[in-house]
């Protein structure tokens, strides 16, 4: 575009260089590079550069003119921009460029640069979004605890165009949101590979890098355990020397050899630690390696002053065991947050790992699913669940695909028909053509919206984090005071104390408590089929207040039944061939309870008449009307005080009458309702007496409200019927002191799910159910939610509970260090152990376990 | 005593041997998955059985 801007002007231009090649002279084809190249082949380095773009000019001399310009192009780009007063576009670039420049290698720039290109990136490249903006999900290397996530979090707010970072510490992943036009992928893993972590793009096995940092950790472990378990018989052998006499030339060799085994261990395996400690240093920012870091410099120079002098004690034992159980424990804590990411990654659980798939010579191969692809065929057995989503190629069968909609009735399906992994073949093996796998299947997308509750940030994990962030700088500044303390006591011991300190207040466990706490009961109740989209919710459940249930649907099977009240069943099959062609809930209600009670109806009926309240017909010759006692009258019918006791009866019960006259005699009384779910009644009991108040909001008529109320126990105060959905959302929203809950269809009650301060959805498909609620029981019985709410207290309990743990662990543990009751090898033990406890009280606590 | 001279150097060295064996088994990847050989038994190995079968025939 350039070389087509350039026209005689340039010419007429006073600042051009004087020795420019006329354009008449140059092809327009012809790039700047080439005309310089074949002009002045050995002058190229004393070309000048263009002031816009920084291509070569055709100028050679030893004073350029300020500004040059390549073409005419770069000029009007550059008056242009010192029009807009922009000019610092210039010294920004340059600062830029020099940034660039000052890269440590030459091959890193390549290497950050093929993050902007999709080959490299596979499964990470970046996503387009609605809104412009582009996310992207990659692994990071070198994440330790919930600090590693602030840090990352907050770089991404100082970074223009980086909108978002959401650290998963469960699988080491992050997901940012950028604006293409401001950022980009390379400069980000530019800038993290600055702040210490190294990001990689996500594999199909996202184990991969779970496996490197594994091997990683267990590699130094080994090291640092070669070296301690040296180290420590040498310090054995002194000891023992210092009490039975050893020749000094031992002595001396002893020291040096467990010197240089502790030098190995603090410089080898522990430089993990001086890394994370750098990083932080470097953005300012607490940092749990820190003060490790700083205990194991002090016991460093002290131990090496001392091996020196040939006085005092050498630390080494102690620094190379110290080394070894942190690294210990921050394995565990890799494992263990590795497995409750595991307990999320519900996939595993619920659809099964492996598949038969069906080779073209038709033998089936047991494979991992994750190598399954679309249009692959898979046999799947009865009684197995389906691995992946896909369309049955062979065989009908029945499913039973409770999880995705909450049905529990189970679903014929036919060759042809679209099935979804998670459901469960139920009656005969069907081979199935394979679409969808792992998270692009219908069940994954749903578990990646409850998994995303793992990284949501809940107030108390906000409060740990805060807390974690003034801990480090706290126990730095007490560290520093004890060290002042015992400095009369002499330097060695001073030094001693100081690291002890450093070590043994590792705020590791109170970073650790509320994350891993979350993570493992949503993963707990999603194997008990309660989905949970955020973390937040379960912490809101746990305190008490209000619960307002939709009636139809929820607290009733949202299907009437009509039952005989009074009179012969025979009737029923005849009012059923009579309504067999009307679409009316009543007339579908009644031939249900036909089938139900074994009756066939006659197939010779005939509708006659259908009016408001009724219809008339003619069933093998007999006259037959089914109706309301109006529209009996109407038909010169006269019902005995019989039908009109049963009748009454029937509305004490807030059944809908419905009578039956067989030539012209009225016979039968059917009582039509929409029945009680089981265990409706035991769960409202349960909740109340947890304490909770519970209510109904429902469009249904206020009687049968009040009646169903009544029937399982509700106060009638709080059993509102005839409500319109805005009337529900109003009833929500109303300012309450108590956390307000609602349950109900995720369908037709969406806009008070989404109001209410906790919304469960009952029934509906999981991914519509999920937006609307936080909440979805996939199980479909109403027990559930007495078992989430039970759950839910018991989450917040643990948190609480392992939160008292690891701060008073901390406190003590300070206390004691600076008291100088504590070794640095007793803190080494020490502090794992407190994430070990922590570990320990979350797998044990009783969330979501069957009672 | 100055067989301390002999035995020690051998001492850390029969050490660094077998750290250097774990190291190489880990790099292996020996220890990358300690939870799924605990359940691998539980797979059904029917479809080695139907391979063999299919190779017989």
């Amino acid at each position: 575009m350039n070389k087509r801007l350039r026209d005689s002007s340039d010419l007429a231009n006073p600042q051009q260089p004087q020795n420019m090649v006329p354009d008449s002279a140059t092809p327009d084809k012809s790039a700047p590079e080439s005309k310089s190249d074949s002009r002045t082949p050995s002058k190229v380095s004393r070309e000048a550069p263009c002031t816009h773009c920084d291509l070569p000019t055709p100028y050679v001399g030893e004073n350029p003119p300020h500004p040059l310009f390549c073409c005419n192009g770069c000029r009007g780009a550059y008056e242009l921009i010192q029009g807009w007063g922009l000019d610092s576009y210039y010294d920004l670039r340059d600062q830029a460029n020099g940034e660039r420049n000052r890269m440590p290698e030459a091959t890193d720039k390549g290497r950050f640069d093929s993050f902007d290109d999709p080959e490299f990136l596979g499964l990470s490249t970046p996503k387009q979004q609605s809104d412009g903006l582009q996310s992207a999900q990659l692994a990071v290397h070198g994440l330790h605890c919930a600090a590693c996530a602030w840090l990352i979090e907050n770089a991404a707010q100082q970074t223009e165009g980086w909108n978002t970072a959401r650290v998963h510490l469960g699988d080491h992943t992050l997901r940012v949101m950028f604006d293409p036009a401001t950022c980009s992928l390379s400069g980000i893993a530019r800038l993290l590979h600055r702040l210490g972590y190294e990001l990689a793009p996500i594999t199909k096995q996202p184990d991969a890098h779970f496996r490197k940092e594994n091997r990683r950790l267990l590699t130094q472990i080994a090291i640092a355990g070669f070296c301690a378990a040296n180290a420590m018989w040498i310090a054995v052998a002194l000891y023992a020397g210092d009490a039975s006499g050893v020749a000094a030339e031992h002595r001396l060799l002893l020291r040096l050899m467990g010197t240089g085994l502790g030098l190995i261990a603090v410089a080898v395996p522990g430089r993990t630690f001086f890394r994370g400690a750098f990083a932080a240093l470097r953005t300012w920012t607490p940092h749990m390696d820190l003060p490790v870091a700083l205990g194991l410099s002090v016991g460093t120079v002290t131990g090496t002053v001392n091996a020196i002098s040939g006085r005092g004690d050498v630390y080494f034992d102690s620094l190379a065991v110290l080394v070894f159980f942190l690294l210990v424990g921050r394995w565990i804590q890799f494992h263990q947050q590795h497995r409750a990411a595991k307990a999320v990654d519900l996939l595993l659980r619920i659809t099964p790992a492996h598949a038969n798939r069906i080779a073209a010579d038709n033998t089936t191969d047991w494979v991992l699913v994750d190598t399954l692809r679309p249009d692959d065929q898979i046999r799947v057995a009865a009684g197995e669940s389906l691995p992946a989503d896909g369309i049955i190629a062979a065989g009908n069968t029945t499913l039973d695909r409770s999880l995705l909609t909450g049905e529990s009735q189970p679903v014929a399906a036919q060759t042809g028909d679209e099935v979804s992994a998670g459901t469960l073949n139920l009656s005969r093996s069907i081979d199935v053509t394979v679409r969808a796998v792992g998270s692009e299947s219908r069940i994954g997308r749903v578990m990646q919206s409850v998994e995303s509750a793992m990284a949501e940030r809940t107030p108390i994990v906000q409060l740990a984090d805060a807390i974690g962030g003034w801990f480090v700088v706290i126990v730095t500044l007490l560290a520093i005071a004890a060290l002042v303390i015992w400095s009369g006591e002499g330097w060695g011991l001073a030094a001693g104390h100081a690291t002890a300190l450093l070590i043994v207040a590792c705020p590791c466990a109170l970073a650790l408590a509320t994350p891993l706490a979350i993570a493992v009961s949503l993963g707990r109740a999603a194997k008990r089929k309660i989905l949970i989209r955020d973390g937040a919710s379960l912490q809101l459940l746990a305190s008490k207040g209000i619960l307002w249930f939709d009636k139809t649907g929820t607290l009733t099977e949202g299907r009437s039944r009509a039952q005989v009240l009074y009179g012969p069943e025979t009737a029923l099959s005849d009012a059923a061939a009579v309504e067999r062609d009307c679409s009316h809930p009543i007339a579908s209600a009644i031939e249900r309870e036909c089938l139900l009670q074994g009756l066939t109806p006659p197939d010779d009926a005939e509708l006659l008449v259908v009016e408001t309240g009724g219809v008339q017909g003619v069933c093998e010759g007999r006259q037959i009307v089914v109706g309301n006692i109006p529209f009996l009258t109407s038909k010169g019918i006269v019902c005995s005080a019989e039908i009109l006791a049963a009748v009454d009866a029937s509305l004490q019960i807030a059944a809908t009458p419905i009578v039956i006259a067989v030539d012209g005699v009225a016979t039968t009384v059917l009582g039509l309702s929409d029945p009680l779910r089981q265990q409706a009644a035991e769960t409202v009991a349960t909740l109340q007496r947890r304490g909770w108040q519970v209510g109904i909001l429902s469009g249904d008529h206020p009687a049968i409200v009040a009646a169903v109320a009544q029937q399982i126990g509700i106060p009638l105060e709080l059993a509102h019927g005839g409500l319109l959905p805005a009337d529900k959302l109003e009833r929500v929203r109303q300012p309450q002191s108590m956390i307000t809950v609602m349950i109900g269809d995720g369908a037709n009650d969406a806009a008070a799910l989404a109001a209410a301060d906790v919304g469960i959805a009952v029934r509906g498909g999981a991914e519509v159910s999920l937006q609307a609620a936080p909440i979805f029981i996939a199980s479909g019985r109403l027990t559930s939610i007495v078992e989430l709410i039970r759950g839910s207290s018991a989450t917040s309990k643990l948190i609480r509970t392992t939160f008292a743990v690891s701060l008073s662990y901390n406190l003590f543990a300070v206390g004691f260090a600076l008291a100088g009751w504590i070794s640095p090898l007793l803190a080494a033990v020490l502090m794992p152990l407190s994430s070990i406890s922590v570990l320990s009280l979350t797998l044990a606590w009783p969330t979501f376990r069957s009672p | 005593m100055s067989v301390l001279y002999i035995a020690l150097p051998i001492a850390i060295f029969l050490g660094a041997a077998g750290m250097v064996a774990c190291i190489r088994c880990i790099r292996s990847g020996q220890y990358d998955d300690m939870d799924t050989p605990a359940v691998r038994m539980l797979i059904d190995d029917k479809p080695s059985v139907e391979k063999k079968q299919t190779k017989d025939k």
